[in-house]
């Protein structure tokens, strides 16, 4: 059981960054045939409700950028004594290298701050909390920026009515730091299962099913990885697509992960009425309210607010949600002790028990988008140029 | 939980106008998609502490299958 805990790591600073567009339900009746009341169900079903999807051409690394860029000047740390920058997602600029060393660039990190990419979903936030707090409390590290962002809108086509009004983008970024003084404990609860591993997958576009031309004869895989395929539940889909099975995930979740938290609850030696509040993998409100009752945790404690406005941010909705739901509480003295829950593709799920006070919290800002901002074109034209004049 | 308070608390779950019958079939229902599924899922879970495989849910056709599953 991959159980640990520690006591010299704190939270200090959190801050979540979304684009300006919001898209809600209501303004897409003309896929549901103009149907309000269908669209009703599916708010008071699902809560489908508003989500914020990126500008074409802004990425997962622009907006976890944006959301570190805001934690710093809100936090007044010096970027200087930041020794590591960990970045969790799916959705990196480049094959290769990792989008963190991007992100190490325009923050003007220095060379003694270490950087690198985590391919993680949602529970990719509480993986990467707990990989800080390995490296701070094993002496190896004191300052570490951890950042998550996903663009999940990106991939899915608007009319996917099954997983276009479930996702929304955004990136966070959480500052842990070395406490010499010994802290309430922090208990962790990870684990995987990779049977569920085709549950949640983009099929192409990485080595197996790459989107390569190298070779006449890669036209022919090419047209069929991007052949549309029509699904029984009427989407139209190609192999570069998300395919999610909802119904496996949504088993896996309600079967596996309430389980866990009562494990983490046990190993942390408290009980429910210890905690003050559950914040849960904004998946949706039937997943939500689910884990919570199954968990054994009244419904008071935990939000779905935050899929509500802002959509499943899959690798970004835990910080995202305690941003938006719990900023006060976090900031002030007394704080408060969360549970912190996200599960999903892998299959994997992390849950942490943690002391929450005194963090400067920015909350939920607008992502503003900056001239840096390259079209494809211009980026086509600069790397082409790059590759001739080598 | 009776059989009269399971087809309300069914007619609920499924967000139906119409009432729900023990002889209706769930594919005639325009609602039985996999947002209902999921529904159901979490009603059997958290209502009578029963997890229902994807083989089980699969295999329910009528309304009384529900029932039977529910053990009324």
């Amino acid at each position: 059981m991959a159980q640990s805990k520690f006591k010299h790591v704190k939270v200090s600073a959190i801050a979540t960054v979304v684009p300006q567009r919001e898209i809600s339900i209501y303004d897409e009746l003309q896929y549901y045939g103009g149907n309000v009341k269908k669209v009703d169900r599916m708010r008071k079903m699902v809560g489908f409700f508003k989500r914020r999807v990126v500008d074409e051409g802004v990425t997962s690394a622009d907006l976890a950028l944006a959301a570190a860029k805001k934690l710093l000047s809100d936090s007044g740390v010096d970027k200087n004594s930041i020794d590591a920058l960990i970045l969790v997602l799916q959705t990196p600029d480049y094959p290769a290298p990792a989008s963190a060393f991007s992100i190490h660039r325009d923050l003007n990190l220095p060379q003694t701050c270490i950087a690198f990419d985590v391919n993680l979903g949602c529970p990719g936030w509480v993986y990467g909390l707990q990989i800080a707090h390995s490296m701070i409390e094993s002496g190896a590290n004191k300052k570490i920026l951890l950042l998550t962002a996903d663009t999940p809108s990106t991939k899915v086509d608007v009319s996917d009515r099954q997983n276009a009004p479930l996702f929304g983008d955004a990136g966070t970024a959480t500052l842990l730091e070395y406490s010499e003084k010994e802290l309430n404990e922090t208990f962790f609860d990870l684990g995987a299962d990779g049977k569920g591993y085709e549950a949640i997958i983009i099929p192409a576009g990485g080595a197996r099913l790459p989107l390569k031309f190298s070779r006449e004869a890669d036209y022919k895989y090419i047209a069929k990885i991007f052949e549309p395929i029509d699904t029984a539940n009427g989407r139209r889909v190609n192999l570069t697509d998300k395919y999610m099975n909802g119904l496996e995930v949504f088993n896996f979740t309600t079967n596996v992960v309430p389980e866990k938290i009562k494990d983490l609850v046990k190993y942390a030696n408290v009980s429910v009425e210890d905690i003050d509040a559950l914040v849960l993998h904004q998946g949706n409100k039937q997943i939500v309210t689910s884990v919570c009752e199954l968990s054994g945790f009244p419904l008071e404690k935990c939000s779905y607010k935050t899929f509500e406005d802002f959509g499943n941010q899959t690798v970004s909705s835990v910080p995202a949600a305690i941003c938006h739901t719990l900023g006060e509480k976090i900031s002030s003295p007394e704080g408060i002790r969360a549970l912190c829950s996200g599960f999903g593709i892998g299959l994997a799920w992390g849950s942490c028990l943690i002391s929450l006070s005194g963090v400067k919290c920015s909350g939920v800002s607008d992502f503003e988008l900056t001239d840096t901002i390259q079209s494809r074109s211009q980026l086509i034209d600069y790397w082409q140029k790059k590759f001739k004049d080598t | 939980m009776t059989k009269e308070e399971f087809l309300t608390e069914l007619q609920d779950t499924l967000q139906r106008d119409d009432q729900v019958l023990e002889t209706d079939k769930l594919s005639d229902y325009e609602e039985w998609d996999s947002l209902s599924k999921m529904a159901v899922m979490a009603f059997f879970d958290k209502k009578f502490g029963k997890k229902v495989s994807l083989t089980e849910l699969g295999s329910f056709k009528t309304v009384e299958d529900l029932i039977k599953f529910a053990g009324l």
